[in-house]
């Protein structure tokens, strides 16, 4: 187990420069593991905070949600047909799946490598095994993701599941004359 | 950030798992959301997990921003500002979240209207006629018509 120091390097200004020195710096694994967990955690806040708006829909507005969720299968909520449908437009139905395996992937890594942080800074002996720990966190996700990709991605390949959308809410019936 | 890290673990996988394997992102809609939250029985217990999560998620993902935000901002008042900001985008989020899970009333108009949009599938006829042929009037049979 032998690790290599590197000389430092020279200070050379720039903002691309230092980031990219940053990045080849010899900390190993430990830098590496927790980039990934810094870049997957705003990942997952940035879609946290879209949740919680689009889920606001549910009590304010039960037709607007059910137009925001129907973007997630591919249907395009601002362009209807005759029937006031939705249309469809398979592209991008292959795009919010693909986020969505990418969103799945980002929350499983986040889990998996915290708990890997939290072992090694709550218990007296686990920073010494933070190298174990972190290939027991590349095993198991990678392990976990080949089941989800099989889940996530094979109904891509079956035709999309379609509801029709109510139409607006007419007010009351008119009176007799 | 470990407490509330270790107790997500639990709750958001979970969730990810019944929301993505389990169901499809294509089959929920606001019936789904309304069938878990109004459920007389388990309805509770739903709402306490999405609230615990989102309580916990928020701040949990906020702090952790914090923390990042506050390794490139050293200045005393710009991290007061910044701060600042965090919290109440916190409060805001964890408010509407949290309205949204209790203040929650199923809309039985919309579910009707949903539901005559999309009325429950045909079924296939079968090749096997196993319908009882109904008897004949009574004025086909002749004796009986004067």
């Amino acid at each position: 187990m032998s690790t290599t120091v590197r000389a430092p390097k020279a200070y050379r200004p720039g903002l691309f420069t230092r980031l990219a020195d940053g990045l080849r710096s010899s900390y190993g694994i430990g830098q590496w593991s927790w980039l990934i967990h810094r870049v997957t955690g705003l990942g997952i806040l940035l879609f946290l905070v879209v949740h919680i708006i689009d889920t606001f829909f549910v009590v304010a507005y039960p037709g607007l949600y059910d137009h925001t969720v129907s973007l997630y299968g591919g249907r395009v909520p601002w362009i209807l047909d005759a029937q006031g449908n939705p249309v469809y437009f398979a592209p991008l139905r292959w795009a919010f799946r693909l986020s969505e395996l990418a969103l799945i992937a980002c929350v499983l890594f986040h889990s998996l490598n915290g708990v890997r942080v939290a072992l090694v800074d709550l218990t007296p002996r686990g920073a010494l095994f933070q190298k174990q720990m972190f290939g027991w966190v590349l095993g198991l996700f990678i392990v976990i993701m080949l089941i989800v990709c099989y889940f996530v991605l094979v109904p891509l390949f079956h035709p999309p599941v379609f509801w029709n959308f109510p139409t607006e809410a007419v007010g009351p019936p008119p009176s007799a004359p | 950030m470990r407490v509330s890290g270790l107790v997500l673990v639990f709750l958001a996988l979970g969730h990810l798992c019944i929301t993505h394997i389990l169901n499809n992102v294509e089959v929920i809609n606001y019936a789904f959301v309304a069938e878990r939250w109004a459920n007389p029985r388990t309805g509770v217990l739903w709402r306490l997990w999405d609230l615990t999560m989102i309580n916990l998620a928020v701040l949990h993902g906020f702090n952790g921003l914090r923390q990042i935000l506050y390794e490139w901002i050293v200045r005393p008042g710009a991290r007061k500002l910044v701060g600042t900001l965090i919290w109440s985008a916190c409060i805001g989020l964890i408010g509407i979240g949290s309205y949204a899970i209790l203040n929650f009333r199923k809309d039985e108009d919309y579910l009707r209207r949903f539901r005559e949009a999309n009325p429950p599938a045909v079924t296939e006829p079968s090749l096997v006629d196993t319908t009882i042929p109904a008897p004949p009037a009574l004025a086909t049979i002749p004796s009986l018509v004067p």
